[in-house]
This record gives C-alpha cells, sequence and structure tokens, in this order.
C-alpha cells in the first residue's frame, strides 16, 4: 500500500455499483465510484502538542512528509508494509488518536536501527518521535502492554535498582514472563537453566560452555546471576532516578 | 595522526562484563599490544541501552550524565566505549546536552541532587573501532601482525548504531533542519552509508572482506531480539545468508548486542533446518589478537556461542 492515507477512507464509505441511473441518465461503468464523506471531530490537539513540547519529540514540526524515512525502514520494507513512520507522524500531527489506535498491532515494531533519523533531509528524529509518540499513547491508554513495552519496563527498573544489568537475569526473567517454567532455587531465588522448562535451543546455548569446560566463563556467569552486579555508589542517585521517573509517569503502574 | 588521543576512559558497559567478556578481553589485548592505554570507569552504571529511552527521557539522560561526570572526574574528555548500544546513548545524551540548553541544566541540578559532580563541559564518545583506526591505524596492525590471518574472508558487520543516526555517531554534516548552527560532523568520523573502518583493520592483518552491501549496517532486531522474535529472525537470517553466499567464512562483530543476536538466531534458525545460514561470528578485536600471535583461550573464543575455531583452525590461524 503505497499511499497510506487511502486508508483513512473506511470500506464501507466506498460506494460502487453495477447499475446506475441518476436523473434518467445512465452513470454506469467503472468510474461511478462515490466515497461518502468523512467528518474527523474528535480529533486531539493536545496529542500533538504533548509530543511537540517533549525534547526528544519536538523534531516532529519540521516534518515535510516527504517519506524518506519510510523507504528506509527495514520494518516497513521487510517485514509488514502497514509500518509507516511518515503515516504515523502525519496522524499525530493531527491528533487522529483513534487512527492510530487502528495500528497498534504494528506500530511498536520499531527495532530502533535508526536509518529513518539517519536520512531524514530535515533533521527529524524520527525514531525518538516515534517512541514518543507511542509513550503519549500508553499514557492515555491507547495502546496496552505491548511486548517491547514489557521488555523495555523490565530492563529500566532493573538498572534503576542495581544500576546495572545482568544478562541472565534479563534472560531468563524475559523466559518466566513469556510463560516458562523457570525452576529458581529455595533459598536466593535465582534460576537454574538446566532444570528449567526452557526451548531447545536456550538449554543447548546454556550447556555449551559446561561441555566445552569453560570454567571461567560459567564462573563469572554463575557468579553474576547469584550476586547481581551492581553500582557501589548508588543510593542517592537512584532516589533521584525514581522521583525524575515518577514525575514522568516512566514507573509501571502499581510498581 | 592522535587527534582522539592515546589515553582514554574505558566505558565497557554491563554486558562485556558478562557474558561478552571475550569483547572486553581481546579489546584490552589490542589496544596494549597498538600502544594505547584504556582507563577503566570505576563504578559506571548502565547507560540505559535501547530500552530506557523509549521509557523515560530525563532518566536516560541522567544515567549518562553520571558516567560522563565520573569520566570528567578522572581527568577524561574522551570516553571509549566498545558497545554500539553504549555509545549510542552516550552520543545521544553528548547530543541533547550541547543543543539543548535546559536538558543541559535540569540534568546538573539533578546530579547536584543525587551527589554526583555536576558538568562543566561535555565528554565526546567515541566508539572503540573509531578510536582504533584513528589512532593507531591500519598501518600499525600490519607492523604488530606476527600471524596474518591468511585466507580468512571475513563479512565485516557493523550493526546500526556505529554510523548512525548522524546526529549522535556525527558521520556528516547536518543537512536541515533547526535548532543546529553548526555542522557537527566529526574529523575521526567513518563513512555513514559505506563504514570501512573494520575492514581495512583486518584487511591488514591480512583478512580478506567479501562484499556485504547493504547487510553490513542491517539491523539484527536489536532491542528487540527477545521481544519480537519473528522480526529478529527474518533479520538475522538475511544477515547470515548473504554472509555465506558472498562468500565469507565468518563474520566478524563489533557489538555485543548484535554478535549476541546474531549467534542466538544463528543457532535458531540451524535446528529449524534454514539453508546458509552456519556462519559463526567472533569480535573483531579477537580476529585481531589472534592476528598479533595470541593464542585460543587468550582471546576467549570458547566463549563464542556460534563456535568459529573450526574455521580458524581449518586455516591454520587458531
Amino acid at each position: 500500500m503505497p499511499i497510506h492515507e487511502r486508508s483513512l477512507i473506511e470500506s464501507e464509505r466506498v460506494l460502487r455499483k453495477e447499475r446506475l441511473v441518476i436523473d434518467g441518465i445512465d452513470v454506469s461503468g467503472d468510474w461511478n465510484l462515490i466515497i461518502l464523506p468523512r467528518t474527523v471531530e474528535d480529533y486531539d490537539l493536545d496529542f500533538a502538542k504533548e509530543i511537540m513540547e517533549s525534547p526528544d519529540g519536538k523534531t516532529i514540526q519540521q516534518c515535510y512528509q516527504c517519506s524518506y524515512c519510510t523507504a528506509s525502514c527495514p520494518v516497513h520494507n521487510y517485514w509488514d508494509d502497514r509500518y509507516n513512520p511518515r503515516h504515523f507522524i502525519y496522524l499525530a500531527r493531527l491528533g487522529m488518536v483513534d487512527e492510530l489506535q487502528k495500528r497498534v498491532d504494528v506500530m511498536w515494531r520499531c527495532v530502533s536501527c535508526h536509518k529513518c533519523t539517519h536520512r531524514c533531509p530535515k533533521g527529524v528524529l524520527v525514531e525518538d518521535v516515534l517512541k514518543v509518540i507511542l509513550r503519549a499513547m500508553y499514557k492515555r491508554g491507547l495502546i496496552g502492554d505491548y511486548p517491547s513495552k514489557k521488555f523495555d519496563q523490565f530492563f529500566t527498573e532493573s538498572v534503576l535498582e542495581y544500576g546495572r544489568i545482568e544478562d541472565g537475569e534479563l534472560l531468563f526473567g524475559w523466559m518466566e514472563k513469556q510463560g516458562y517454567k523457570i525452576k529458581k532455587d529455595p533459598i536466593l531465588r535465582k534460576p537454574i537453566p538446566f532444570f528449567s522448562d526452557i526451548p531447545k535451543w536456550l538449554k543447548d546455548m546454556v550447556s555449551k560452555p559446561i561441555k566445552e569446560g569453560n570454567i571461567g566463563f560459567l564462573m563469572l556467569n554463575a557468579k553474576h546471576m547469584l550476586f547481581h552486579p551492581r553500582t557501589k555508589e548508588w543510593n542517592k542517585f537512584k532516589q533521584v532516578l525514581r522521583k525524575v521517573m515518577e514525575e514522568e509517569g516512566a514507573l509501571a503502574k502499581g510498581g | 595522526m592522535g587527534i582522539i588521543g592515546k589515553r582514554v576512559a574505558y566505558y565497557p558497559g554491563c554486558s562485556l562484563e558478562g557474558a561478552s567478556r571475550a569483547y572486553d578481553v581481546s579489546t584490552r589485548i589490542v589496544a596494549k599490544e597498538l600502544g594505547l592505554e584504556l582507563d577503566y570507569l570505576e563504578d559506571y552504571n548502565c547507560c540505559g541501552a535501547m530500552e530506557s529511552k523509549n521509557v523515560t527521557f530525563m532518566g536516560t539522560m541522567l544515567l549518562n550524565a553520571r558516567n560522563m561526570s565520573l569520566a570528567l572526574k578522572r581527568g577524561h574528555k574522551v570516553i571509549v566505549a566498545p558497545c554500539n548500544g553504549c555509545s549510542f546513548s552516550l552520543q545521544r545524551a553528548e547530543y541533547f546536552l550541547e543543543t539543548d540548553r535546559k536538558v543541559f541544566e535540569k540534568v546538573n541540578e539533578l546530579l547536584k541532587e543525587g551527589d554526583v559532580d555536576p558538568l562543566d563541559e561535555i565528554p565526546h564518545t567515541y566508539h572503540l573501532l573509531e578510536w582504533l583506526y584513528n589512532e593507531a591505524g591500519p598501518q600499525k596492525v600490519k607492523e604488530r601482525t606476527v600471524k596474518p590471518l591468511k585466507g580468512l574472508k571475513v563479512a565485516n558487520y557493523y550493526g546500526c548504531l556505529y554510523t548512525r543516526p548522524h546526529f549522535y555517531a556525527r558521520t556528516y554534516a547536518h543537512a536541515g533542519g533547526n535548532g543546529e548552527e553548526r555542522p557537527r560532523k566529526r574529523e575521526t568520523a567513518d563513512d555513514d552509508e559505506h563504514p570501512f573502518y573494520m575492514n581495512e583493520l583486518l584487511e591488514a592483518a591480512g583478512a580478506e572482506s567479501v562484499y556485504f552491501e547493504p547487510m553490513h549496517t542491517q539491523c539484527c532486531g536489536g532491542p528487540h531480539s527477545l521481544s519480537d522474535e519473528d522480526v529478529s529472525k527474518k533479520f538475522v537470517m538475511m544477515i547470515l545468508q548473504t554472509a555465506k553466499r558472498n562468500g565469507a567464512n565468518i563474520i566478524a562483530t563489533e557489538c555485543p548486542l548484535c554478535h549476541a543476536s546474531l549467534e542466538m538466531y544463528r543457532y535458531r534458525l540451524m535446528l529449524e533446518g534454514v539453508e546458509d545460514v552456519d556462519v559463526p561470528a567472533a569480535y573483531f578485536t579477537q580476529l585481531l589478537g589472534l592476528a598479533f600471535g595470541y593464542s585460543v583461550d587468550d582471546v576467549k573464543l570458547k566463549d563464542n556461542l556460534s563456535d568459529p575455531i573450526p574455521v580458524l583452525r581449518g586455516l591454520g590461524i587458531a
């Protein structure tokens, strides 16, 4: 679908008749297509304003809809052509949040490769703008907990807690959120990969260093899983960080 | 040369101290061999990677500003990060702190509140590859090579954020838009669409680079490699198949996230019986380490899940 604005006309607005006679004149034929007008009244201009006011979203004003971002986008080109950054910017600026909401199944799919931002001739930080749009939609409850949101939240809260992340925690914590049964030791509540119900590829990956006797690697990662790496002088800074995130409404709901 | 500085603050990032320790170890080896010095940034925190910026803007600025403050405290104006995600995050913070006065003031205020020294200037962040190329260069690598990587056909995989976007990575002068008075291109930066620093370094060490465009800067799924498996799998498949079909016998990487994503999906694709995806991956520093005469254990090649050792042994390199 090269021209995405076509999707703003819902199919029930398009009338096409086999035989059509108006005022005694026969207008049958392919050209008698009638599009019923659509009046948009429920646009939300505060939505665009909110994006323009955030430091990473303000460049949305500079967009002149050339679609270079979409032409560069790997998600658009190799995955789903309904993913169209230019169109999302268009809708956000018009405040057509209901149309954005119809696209929530693809809107989160951005892989942050930054081809769009890099190539934009007008200096729009496209990737940042799209993430701000998603953030604003999430705040208004227009989009639910999409997969990458869950991961971002999980990741950020781990950083907030410890100052650093740990690969094992992220991987197995994420698998657990996906519904896999992760076995944990009774005392420290840390995951034990070998007795867990995880997919074969992950089991094989985890057992490779054991098979090869790569003891240094195993020791290091076991140590990190048992004692989460952390930043030492973190507590005071953490409080400030938590405060900032609370102000932005960035902490998980209820957490 | 000597534009960036031979002694810099080293920000390894969380990944390099855990599952990607091979990259950390081999980076230190290569830097030492090339007469460069990495000063470990004590007590750093996570940069927020590609995840926390989607959750909180100011929080991500703060995370990076704290690391910058640590570097300044140790007397460094240059930070080197070997991870694409880390260098991206620091450079992104650099961009907003430099171009948005309000953000800069707010960040300093909050840093003070959190008992961290406020920033009186903004240190610049370079990717490890850019630093190695500019401070040592292919000539030096050639001089140091004792065991050339003869017969090794490398697909040099740069990933997304090493050259993109130019606002942060400063790979070319800004063409349009508002709010930016001076061009921010850096003299030392790699070419934005056709990066070649890794090609030249590995070629200097005796390897041969295969044609790998445009997949050399194609996304591997990156931050979605766990949360959006279908897309990531397809992207990795495209990268691996292009490498294989262009005759590569190894993929050289320069980011722990890309590396992990490539290795993880390579194995999953192989289990599914997809063709032409069995090219193993190794960090470019591991390959340079081998060329400088270090052993398989020295550069921790066993840590690589895709197991490049048989390929390297077959060519008599490892």
